[in-house]
């Protein structure tokens, strides 16, 4: 299974494709939104996507609705990555089409969690 | 380190360049919903990594800053300057924990709570004061005029918070260098842009770049260490070329001169590609600029405008380094004494905001620098005065000598501008340090003036620093490296050009001039190896100071690799670096300053020569060898310090000396230098100087100065000097009898912990 | 099993000294020195290492074992890696690398004197011969 990581913080993108290839994902990354759409016309659609909510260029939300608009990509969880401060956004978040939300900071065992509500992992 | 946490300091150190040079124009345009985003954005980033790293007390700074900022952002709160101070001192907080985990891998302890609690503060009274007025007045919050207009109250809230934070956020800055070497931090290269761009863009969606692609896809990031090696083995490869073009130059082989000719080309060519892959736009340290500016003007009660042009010119990032506490200065300089206050300049006529302007451009290989300000310029006859009173000139030269001459006279030892103490600027370090300074690096700096109009000061400065050009030269076996940039010229000694002395100064007469000279191998104190039957005089120019160095012979000019020497090195200011010659052996590169000011110390005691003679003659010393000594009379005794604890001799005036920390202070080459009175730490009574001048000698260990206040020199003595331990007595190593009189051994070091340990950890 | 550490061994003056391997760089031949004037006394020089500068220290020195016998020179180089850069030694000879059991190290006897003892992390008592290992610590061995 493949999973694009989008944050616009270097440092978070390796720490979550640390924590997500040991739950046993692949991973791919993309610096934001935009970045996120290309990497997805070039490699297709991943099965997760962890995503940022603020971002130059593009931001979590308009790259959750970007998203959503490709065809084919049913298959493709978003999750939202957030801090408590961004709360109130979760909700517009899950309406543009975003699956699930985690709140920063978070342990593998909390990205566990998450994943297996959405069917990801055993 | 750990690889997580170093890029969070990369990272985050970007971040907070990002995030104070946006905070300034957003005080320029305080209404820009841009700018806001982006500074949240950079502080919503570092706090929300800290999480993940364990850093407490960072995300509670930077979580306050944020809270604050997200208020801003939302038009609840209007932007003032008391926010924006408020802001700037956050940002040197997260910068001073940075800096604290470079070093220890920990947060340290300082106590931000007041920082966080006037971060709090500002988020209320101002919040009901402007949201309230702003609505009442404009239903529309984000009206930028409405929201500026209410700064009554806005204003009236803090305005001394920020002084009362600046303790907290300030201690930890007593590290000059918060950027320090161990976080490498990455440069963009640019590469040719690939597959990156190739991708289908039909779904990028539009509007939304209107520039297109960003630089990240033609772009990767390279560590700068991996570019420096890269540029070594560059090195390398010259100098193999340089062998090989001279093996094959005796060849008849038409086949292997061609192949040579092509390796010569590549090679050339590849060089230059790969000093292109090391510069940096020198926007890299201008960046830094608006905040120096804006915190000194508004201590000046000035109204001033930074603005820059050319920021993209392109330098190689060892000569950006170099150059930044010179452009600091000069900047410094401008603001304090170039651009009048908003009164004087009214009565002029002229605009009360001034402007300086920083502009960069490429000529003839060199980059150029100007630093241009609009204010009341030098005042040429006041100049002149100050260089008639302080014997810097002659009555008869100063009559001729043109307006531009004239002006010049400040980069002068001796000379400063400032007619009042000023608390700011310029005080300490005098202009001659920042032309030394740029003149080390090969550079030229000048300044003009058109009175009541501007002032511009030029600097002209090579592209890069790491292959120089040099002459071979070689001394009782050995071989050094002489940079041609102080090189006049090379003339062979016989009976017409002879070493003369004057008062024991060795000295020749060239055309009709008395030049002092200097004998390498007695300057480095070279005893192996024979001298050479003919000897060469090397006529060298170090700043303002001409000299001539004696050498054996005199090898090939060549463009060598400036490598570095270990910190085991550093201390010897005789060298500016080692290179590594055609056949393989390693040559050291003579700093020519270095040398200049060693040779200087020399000379200046007329004494020392017949002293070792003499010395030689009684066959004196059995005890320790202290082959060179500086003799210096402080708190009514004679002491000594070997010479080779002593960087460099300093005189300043009384007046240039401040109190940080408890401590006294001055500024010195562009930082902060503690002061040490050499009386009150051996226990007598401190003297002041009639003349209101202070004598120190400079001692420096890794990278840390600190002044040792003397009362004056005396001489300086060579031979072997017999010491008689001085029993437990705190910073002296014992005495001795040196030129007839006893002298107390100074015990630098053990000094400087004892009463500046906290610098030299 | 009981925990070891490996050592690079070299003998100095007949005494036998260790360096924790993973500190070790690399073994050379001696290669030519290039004398530094007015370097502190623990410098005796600088080697080019494929292109790379090494200030080399003289061991004899910082352990105060006496000069080498006239006519003598330094037949190998140690390289060392340090958290300031590489330092080299010249040394009399090489000996094996060993692995020694964590329980064999000892603290510098108290009364070990002189800059020997500032430079020396631990003892070990190997059969037949006391090893002492060496602190790779850069301004320590360069006598900074």
């Amino acid at each position: 299974m493949r999973a694009l990581i989008i944050d616009d913080s270097r440092t978070m993108r390796i720490i979550i494709s640390k924590i997500v290839r040991e739950i046993g994902f692949e991973t791919g990354d993309a610096g934001d939104g935009q970045e996120g759409l290309n990497w997805i016309a070039e490699n297709g659609f991943p099965e997760l996507v962890c995503c940022d909510w603020n971002m130059p260029e593009m931001n979590g939300l308009e790259f959750v609705q970007h998203a959503r608009a490709m065809p084919g990509n049913e298959a493709m969880h978003i999750m939202m990555i957030t801090t408590e401060s961004e709360a109130d956004n979760v909700m517009a978040a899950l309406e543009a089409g975003a699956n699930e939300y985690l709140m920063k900071p978070f342990t593998k065992e909390s990205i566990q969690d998450k994943l297996s509500i959405l069917g990801l992992v055993p | 380190m750990n690889e997580l946490l170093n890029e969070f300091l990369v990272e985050s150190y970007e971040n907070m360049d990002q995030y104070e040079g946006s905070l300034i124009e957003l005080e320029k345009d305080p209404t820009s919903k841009k700018l806001v985003s982006a500074i949240f954005r950079t502080l919503h980033t570092v706090k929300g990594t800290c999480g993940f790293l364990g850093l407490s007390r960072l995300e509670a700074i930077a979580h306050a800053g944020e809270n604050l900022l997200s208020l801003v952002r939302d038009g609840v709160v209007s932007f003032n300057q008391a926010i924006a101070s408020a802001l700037l001192a956050t940002g040197d907080a997260v910068r001073a924990i940075l800096a604290q985990l470079e070093k220890t891998e920990t947060e340290g302890d300082l106590d931000y709570s007041e920082l966080v609690a006037l971060l709090v503060s500002l988020q209320k009274p101002a919040a009901e004061g402007a949201a309230s007025v702003a609505e009442s007045a404009h239903p529309t919050k984000a009206a930028p005029t409405e929201a500026r207009a209410v700064p009554v109250e806005a204003e009236a809230v803090p305005v001394k918070a920020p002084v009362k934070a600046a303790p907290a956020t300030k201690a930890p800055a007593a590290d000059p260098k918060p950027e320090s070497k161990a976080v490498k931090a990455p440069v963009e290269v640019p590469v040719e842009a690939s597959a990156a761009k190739a991708q289908p863009t039909a779904k990028a969606p539009e509007g939304d770049s209107p520039s297109g692609s960003k630089a990240s896809d033609s772009t990767v990031r390279v560590n700068v260490e991996l570019l420096d090696r890269l540029m070594n083995l560059v090195g390398e490869l010259v100098l193999t070329r340089n062998q090989i073009v001279q093996l094959t130059g005796s060849l008849e082989s038409v086949p292997m001169q061609a192949a040579c000719h092509r390796l010569n080309h590549i090679t050339t060519e590849l060089q230059d590609r790969m000093m292109k892959t090391r510069v940096q736009p020198i926007d890299a340290l201008w960046s830094k600029l608006p905040r120096t500016v804006r915190d000194l003007a508004q201590l000046c009660g000035k109204q001033i405008r930074l603005e820059t042009e050319g920021a993209e010119t392109e330098l190689d990032r060892t000569v950006i380094e170099a150059i930044k506490d010179p452009m600091t200065h000069l900047l410094r300089n401008s603001v304090d004494h170039g651009v009048e206050s908003p009164e004087e300049r009214r009565a002029a006529g002229k605009n009360p905001e001034g402007r300086i302007l920083l502009r960069a451009f490429h000529a003839a290989g060199l980059v150029t620098i100007e630093i241009i300000d609009d204010g009341g310029g030098i005042k040429v006859e006041r100049v002149k005065a100050r260089a008639l009173e302080r014997n810097l000139i002659t009555p008869e030269k100063a009559a001729t000598m043109s307006q531009q001459e004239v002006v010049n006279l400040i980069f002068q030892a001796g000379f400063s501008t400032a007619e009042k103490v000023s608390n700011i600027s310029g005080r300490g370090v005098g202009m001659d340090v920042v032309k030394t300074q740029i003149e080390k690096i090969g550079g030229m700096v000048d300044m003009s003036t058109e009175v009541g109009k501007s002032t511009t000061c030029r600097i002209k400065i090579p592209l890069t620093l790491a292959i120089i050009p040099v002459v071979i030269v070689g001394c009782r076996g050995d071989r050094f490296a002489i940079p041609q940039t102080n090189l006049l010229e090379v003339i062979r000694l016989d009976k017409n050009l002879m070493v003369e002395t004057v008062h024991e100064t060795p000295v020749v007469r060239l055309r009709g001039n008395l030049l002092p000279i200097v004998f390498l191998d007695s300057v480095l104190a070279i005893k192996t190896g024979e001298r050479e039957e003919t000897q060469h005089l090397v006529v060298l120019q170090a700043g303002d100071r001409h000299f001539g160095l004696v050498v054996d012979t005199i090898h090939e000019a060549e463009e060598i690799v400036v490598k570095p020497l270990g910190r085991a090195l550093t201390a010897v200011s005789c060298f500016a670096g080692a290179t590594i010659l055609g056949d393989g052996h390693v040559a050291l590169i003579l700093d020519i300053f270095g040398l200049g000011s060693r040779a200087a110390m020399f000379q200046s005691t007329r004494a020392a020569n017949a002293f070792e003679e003499e010395a030689k003659a009684q066959g004196v010393g059995t005890g320790a060898l202290l082959n060179e000594l500086l003799v210096f009379h402080v708190g009514g005794i004679r002491a000594a310090m070997p010479l080779d604890m002593v960087s460099r001799l300093e005189e300043f005036s009384r007046e240039q000396i401040e109190e940080a920390a408890g401590r006294q202070v001055i500024q010195y080459g562009g930082s902060i230098m503690p002061l040490i009175s050499l009386s009150r730490a051996l226990g007598f009574d401190e003297t002041k100087s009639s003349d209101g001048r202070v004598q120190t000698i400079v001692y420096a260990r890794n990278g840390r100065a600190v002044g040792l206040v003397i009362d004056g020199v005396e001489e300086i003595v060579r031979g072997n000097i017999e010491v008689q331990p001085a029993g437990r007595r705190s910073g002296v190593l014992g005495s001795a009898v040196i030129g007839k009189q006893i002298t107390e051994l100074i015990d630098a070091q053990d000094l400087v912990r004892t009463h500046a340990s906290d610098l030299f950890e | 099993m009981n925990k070891t550490r490996q050592l690079c061994t070299f003998v100095l003056e007949g005494q036998t000294f260790g360096i924790p391997v993973d500190c070790v760089l690399e073994v050379i031949r001696s290669l030519p020195l290039t004398h530094v004037p007015l370097a502190p006394e623990a410098v005796c020089g600088l080697i080019n290492l494929r292109g790379q500068i090494v200030t080399a220290i003289d061991l004899r020195r910082r352990l105060e074992l006496g000069p080498l016998k006239e006519g003598k020179t330094a037949r190998m180089n140690i390289i060392i890696r340090t958290s300031e850069g590489p330092l080299c030694f010249p040394i009399d000879e090489v000996g094996d690398v060993v692995d020694v059991e964590e329980r064999l190290f000892e603290p510098v006897p108290e009364t070990m004197t002189g800059t020997a003892r500032k430079l020396i992390d631990s003892v070990c008592k190997l059969p037949g011969t006391l090893l002492l290992v060496l602190k790779g610590d850069y301004a320590e061995l360069a006598g900074i």
